[in-house]
């Protein structure tokens, strides 16, 4: 693979990307001003397919294939369970989705910290919550950026190197945020997951033929590295570490608002179960091709230096065509571009709505645009400075930003099943669990033989409990969004009862 | 919205994510291990959102 096929491969990528974001832009109507919805959340009028694509392509990032093919490699089947357990959580979509799209509705919420600050009456909570979320995410966008820089640099050998893989990634991103929001991002995401699904299947089979088949690769693990496919396996995935893993990862579409703010999006609810399944089949797919991305490195390559070259190389090996190989390293790229774009725009808008608009009151929709606009490329550098730190072993550090973000789980969970949750809870539970989650990754991360990943949620649920009976809840506004959830998920089944003794029976 | 109950059916298939492999599989380094079990883990997910959402049709385009 010459460097010359990849710049070729990548001038050409953006120029399709771009012709679809320029496409996906839409005019406010005559003498309206583009509004914070509109700019963020897509007018509310997004579809299932495109909500279904994007959600995976933010949601699966250059995480998948470099880092979930380098636990693989490192760490055998274990990793498998871990995404599948990740995968799971995504289920509470079908819980939690159609509540957050109804108050959504109701309220005109933006962001997720918006809702939480206005269900509990709480000005503090809503940028308590966005802090958080910034304090997380940016440095797990920075390990998007270094698979970028892990990605080119190794299947280059060097010739691109990681410094101009992470720039590069950082530019698109921004540059795409800023074609038309969400609605410029979500096209992109789609052509981007379209071309991954499909190309990285493909890779996968290549490979495997190249190895003598799917009964041969599992021959050559089960003599070779037998540990491989069974845990705790080689030794990364003891019952403790899969825990510490999995637990974050399982509130994944709870905790991490630019897969929570995505709820809010989806024009009714039948779209929205076309987001949820369409990414659950896509996701399923997705798992299982990085998984045995990585058992085919492994059982090919058995003595890299590093796991995370396990993509690299596989993709710059023999089994694998040149122009399908670029196709995917490119593909890997936007998958880096689509996830922290979409970050991006998510803590732009927390930034903007719930931190900016609370502490300079009566500012108008039209300053909150800006102000947002203004913050996306300023996380953007910062998450590059993150990325130049160049850590170790990249799925690692992006759970660690999930175990941080479980802080905010509860207070969620609360928010439509607890009348009882207080501002204070919420608040204390937020902040509480952030600062010690830190604390833990500051200290070894460790105590009482445990992760933060396993701590993070117990921690925040006793304090928000814990403080939530201490305190009282603003009766008000938690009837207020009850009420508002009973009404707007209730008025459809009224036209659709035509089986009732059915229902009732189910 | 009633089928949304039926959401334990998934948090059981999540239990025995964790509980299998690292007992009754621990010993079989084969594809039919933990490998086999949590891909139809994955399968059955899907199926069962595909069934608890199904209500979620009542809600036709705004």
């Amino acid at each position: 693979m010459t460097e010359s096929l990849i710049w070729w491969s990548i001038a050409i990528y953006l120029l399709v990307a771009i012709g679809i974001a320029l496409m996906s832009r839409q005019r406010p109507a005559e003498g309206a001003s583009e509004s914070m919805s509109g700019y963020f959340l897509g007018n509310r009028q997004m579809n299932g397919f495109v909500s279904a694509l994007s959600y995976s392509a933010t949601t699966y990032s250059a995480f998948m294939m470099v880092g979930l093919a380098g636990l693989t490699y490192a760490g055998g089947v274990g990793a498998l369970g871990f995404e599948i357990i990740y995968f799971a959580g995504v289920s509470l979509v079908a819980v939690f989705g159609p509540k957050f799209w109804a108050v959504g509705k109701k309220f005109g919420y933006v962001t997720p910290s918006e809702m939480l600050g206005h269900r509990y009456h709480s000005k503090q909570v809503a940028m308590a919550v966005s802090i958080a979320s910034c304090i997380f995410l940016i440095p797990y966008s920075a390990v998007q950026l270094a698979g970028v820089g892990y990605l080119l640099q190794g299947i280059t050998d060097g010739a691109i190197s990681f410094t101009t893989g992470v720039v590069l990634a950082t530019v698109i991103a921004i540059f795409f945020s800023y074609i038309a929001g969400i609605r410029s991002v979500m096209w992109t995401d789609s052509l981007q997951a379209i071309m991954m699904i499909v190309a990285s299947t493909l890779v996968a089979l290549f490979v495997i033929q190249g190895l003598g088949g799917f009964g041969m690769l599992f021959d050559t693990l089960a003599t070779e590295h037998p540990q491989s496919l069974t845990v705790p396996g080689p030794g990364l995935f003891s019952f403790v570490t899969f825990l510490g893993l999995t637990i974050p990862w399982f509130f994944f579409s709870l905790s991490n608002p630019q897969v929570s703010q995505r709820l809010f999006m989806p024009s009714s609810l039948r779209s929205m179960r076309h987001m949820l399944i369409g990414f659950l089949v896509f996701g399923f797919i997705y798992t299982i091709v990085s998984v045995l991305w990585g058992f085919s490195a492994l059982a090919a390559f058995p003595g890299l230096a590093s796991a995370d070259l396990a993509t690299p190389t596989l993709l710059a090996s023999e089994f694998v065509p040149p122009v399908l190989g670029v196709i995917v390293m490119i593909g890997i790229m936007a998958a880096a571009v689509s996830t922290i774009d979409s970050i991006m725009l998510t803590l732009a808008s927390m930034v903007s709505r719930d931190v900016y608009a609370n502490v300079k009151p009566n500012v108008s929709e039209k300053r909150q645009l800006l102000v947002g606009k203004f913050v996306v490329p300023v996380i953007a550098l910062m998450a590059l400075a993150f990325a130049e730190l160049q850590l170790d072993l990249i799925a690692v550090l992006s759970v660690a930003a999930s175990s941080g973000l479980v802080a905010m789980v509860p207070a969620l969970i609360g928010a439509f099943y607890w009348k009882r949750g207080t501002a204070a809870g919420a608040l204390t539970s937020v902040v509480g669990t952030s600062a010690f989650v830190l604390l833990m990754y500051a200290t070894g991360n460790s105590l009482l033989g445990l992760p933060a990943g396993v701590w993070g949620i117990l921690v925040a649920s006793v304090l928000f409990v814990g403080v939530s009976l201490m305190t009282n809840p603003h009766q008000a506004t938690a009837e207020a969004f009850f009420t508002a959830i009973a009404e707007e998920l209730g008025k459809k089944r009224r036209y659709s009862t035509r089986q009732p003794a059915k229902e009732a029976n189910s | 919205m009633e089928r949304r109950k039926r959401i334990w059916l998934v948090w059981a298939i999540v239990l025995l994510c964790y509980l299998v492999p690292y007992t009754l599989l621990n010993g079989i380094s084969r594809w039919y291990g933990s490998f086999l079990f949590w891909a139809l883990a994955g399968l059955v997910i899907i199926a069962l959102n595909v069934y608890i959402t199904q209500d979620f049709k009542e809600h036709g385009d705004d």
